[in-house]
C-alpha cells in the first residue's frame, strides 16, 4: 500500500509577528509612577477593592510600614523554625560564585525586631551568611569583623514569631506574584540583545534558543497574549525551554515550512523532540520525505496540529480504556507515536525509530472512524 | 458520518457560528432559546476533524471580531460585522487551507427537515 496523501501548498501571507514581536527590541520606553496609578484608577478590579477598603473604613497605618537601618551583622539571629536549612552550596556556587558576585545586587535582611531589640531574620539569610563568611575569609578589604559590620536591615517591629512565619512564606513566594516563564526567557533575551551582556550562560543560551525560533518565524509570547492570534506564535515557554538547539531548529523549520499560517500548538515541541531523539538513538535520518508526509498526513487528516491533539487525546482516552479497563492519564509521549502509527497505517514507506511504533500498541485504531475510513 | 460547521445569524441579525453532528436538532435548539425561527444561513458538511479545525481557527485568528460577554468569548461575532464577511473569511479558509469542508445548505432552519445529503454543492 503506497502512501497517498499529499501536502497542499497554502499562500504565505505577512506575518505582522515579524515587525511587532515583543523580543525583539525592548520598548525603550520608561514611564513614570503616575502612568501606574493611572492604569490602577481606571481598572476595574482596582475599583472594587478601594470601594471595600472604604465601605470597610481601612486606612493606611503608617506605623506599620517596615524601617531600614544600618546594624551590625552580628546583631542578628537566625530562626531555623522560620528560615530554611541553609543551603551551603547555594551560598557557594550561586551567590558567591566568583563569575557572578556582584555587591550592587545584594538585598538587604529582611527582619523583624523585637521588643528586646533583637533581630531574627525573616529572608536573606544566604546573603547575609555569604557576606559575613566573606569577610571571615579576609576577601573584604578594609573589614576584619564581620560582626562589627554594618549592613541594610529592613524589619518590622514585632514580638509575634507566627506573623514572622507568615512573612517569610510571602517573601517566598506566597501571595507573591510570581514572574512567568515568558517574563524569565524576555529578561534573558534582553539582557543579551539590549545590554549586550553576554557574561550568563544561562542569558546567552536562552537568546540563542529564541534566535533559532525567529529564523523561522516562530516566536515565544506571554500566556493569554493578545498577540496568539498571530500565526508561529506560542506561549507555552516551559516546553520550549527543554528542547536542544537541533530539536527546535528541526520543529520550528517543520512548522515554518507546512504550517506557516497557523499558531503553534505545543504538541509541536513533544512530537519533535521525540522523533529526533528517538530517530537519533536508533541512527536513523528524520528524511525530508518523512517530514513532508507527515506534515501532509496532519494537513489531510485533522487540518492542523492543534486538531491533531485533540483527536490524539480522545484516541487514548479510549485506547486506554479498552486496554486497561479505568480512565488514565494523558501521556504527552502519545503524539509523536500516534503521528507515526498513523504515517505507517496510511502507508508510509520511510524508516521509523522502532521504539516509536511500540509504545501505545493500537492506539491509531481509537482515532475517529471518518478519519481511519480514509485508509485505502 | 459527516460533521458540520454552520453560520447562524440571530434573531437580532448577529452573526455566529459553530459545529454539530445533527445540525436538524442543534438548530431547534436555537429555535428553543430565542423563541424564534433562527437560520443558518451557511451550512458546511465534511470530515469532523477538519470542521473543528476551522472553528478553532476563527476563534483564535478572527478573534477582534469575536463578542465577549465580560470576560466569556461568545461564538457570535460583534455587532455591525455582516454575515457576508463571516461567510467570505470561512470560504478563504476552505479554498486556501484545503479543509474538507463542503456548502451542504444556505438559509436553513428545521422546519425544512434533514437534508437529502446528495443536495451537497
Amino acid at each position: 500500500m503506497a502512501f497517498n496523501l499529499k501536502y497542499l501548498e497554502v499562500v504565505r501571507k505577512p506575518n505582522p509577528m515579524t515587525t511587532i514581536n515583543p523580543l525583539k527590541r525592548g520598548k525603550g520606553r520608561t514611564v513614570d509612577l503616575q502612568d501606574r496609578v493611572d492604569k490602577l484608577n481606571k481598572n476595574a478590579a482596582w475599583k472594587k477593592t478601594i470601594k471595600k477598603w472604604t465601605e470597610g473604613q481601612k486606612l493606611f497605618d503608617l506605623d506599620r510600614m517596615p524601617k531600614v537601618s544600618m546594624e551590625e551583622l552580628g546583631m542578628l539571629d537566625i530562626d531555623e523554625d522560620i528560615q530554611r536549612e541553609l543551603d551551603e552550596k547555594h551560598c557557594a556556587n550561586k551567590i558567591a560564585n566568583p563569575d557572578l558576585f556582584d555587591p550592587a545586587l545584594l538585598q538587604p535582611v529582611i527582619c523583624i525586631k523585637t521588643s528586646k531589640g533583637k533581630y531574627i531574620s525573616i529572608d536573606t539569610q544566604h546573603t547575609v551568611s555569604t557576606i559575613a563568611a566573606l569577610i571571615d575569609a579576609g576577601l573584604v578589604p578594609g573589614v576584619t569583623n564581620w560582626k562589627e559590620f554594618k549592613y541594610a536591615f529592613w524589619y518590622i517591629e514585632t514580638d509575634n514569631l507566627a506573623y514572622a512565619r507568615k512573612a517569610f512564606g510571602i517573601l517566598n513566594g506566597k501571595g507573591k506574584k510570581k514572574q512567568s516563564q515568558y517574563q524569565q526567557l524576555r529578561t534573558s533575551v534582553f539582557v543579551v540583545r539590549i545590554d549586550k551582556d553576554t557574561s550568563d550562560q544561562e542569558d546567552v543560551e536562552a537568546e540563542q534558543m529564541v534566535s533559532i525560533a525567529e529564523k523561522h518565524t516562530c516566536f515565544p509570547v506571554e500566556e493569554d497574549s493578545d498577540l496568539l492570534k498571530y500565526p508561529g506564535t506560542f506561549s507555552n515557554v516551559s516546553i520550549f525551554k527543554t528542547l536542544s538547539a537541533n530539536e527546535l531548529e528541526t520543529a520550528c523549520e517543520w512548522h515554518n515550512k507546512y504550517f506557516h499560517y497557523e499558531g503553534i500548538h505545543v504538541n509541536l515541541f513533544f512530537i519533535y523532540r521525540d522523533l529526533c531523539r528517538e530517530f537519533g538513538a536508533a541512527k536513523l535520518p528524520i528524511t525530508d520525505q518523512l517530514k513532508e508526509e507527515l506534515a501532509a498526513l496532519v494537513q489531510c487528516l485533522f487540518g492542523n496540529l492543534a486538531q491533531f491533539a485533540e483527536s490524539c487525546k480522545e484516541a487514548h482516552r479510549l485506547h486506554h480504556k479498552a486496554r486497561h479497563g479505568y480512565q488514565g492519564n494523558w501521556n504527552d509521549d502519545a503524539y509523536a507515536c500516534a503521528l507515526v502509527q498513523l504515517y505507517c497505517k496510511f502507508g508510509g514507506q520511510e524508516k521509523i525509530a522502532p521504539t516509536l511504533l511500540d509504545r501505545f500498541d493500537g492506539l491509531v485504531d481509537f482515532f475517529d472512524a471518518d478519519i481511519m475510513s480514509l485508509v485505502e | 458520518m459527516s460533521y458540520h460547521l454552520y453560520l447562524v445569524t440571530s434573531v437580532g441579525g448577529r452573526a455566529g457560528f459553530g459545529i454539530a453532528t445533527d445540525y436538524h436538532e442543534r438548530n431547534k435548539h436555537y429555535a428553543s432559546h430565542s423563541g424564534d425561527i433562527v437560520t443558518f444561513s451557511y451550512i458546511y458538511s465534511g470530515l469532523r476533524a477538519h470542521a473543528k479545525a476551522l472553528e478553532r481557527t476563527i476563534k483564535t485568528q478572527y478573534v477582534d471580531n469575536i463578542w465577549m460577554v465580560d470576560d466569556w468569548r461568545t461564538e457570535w461575532l460583534v455587532k455591525g460585522i455582516p454575515m457576508s464577511d463571516l461567510q467570505a473569511y470561512v470560504q478563504d479558509l476552505i479554498d486556501t487551507r484545503h479543509y474538507k469542508l463542503k456548502l451542504l445548505a444556505k438559509d436553513y432552519n428545521f422546519t425544512q427537515g434533514v437534508l437529502d445529503t446528495t443536495q451537497i454543492q
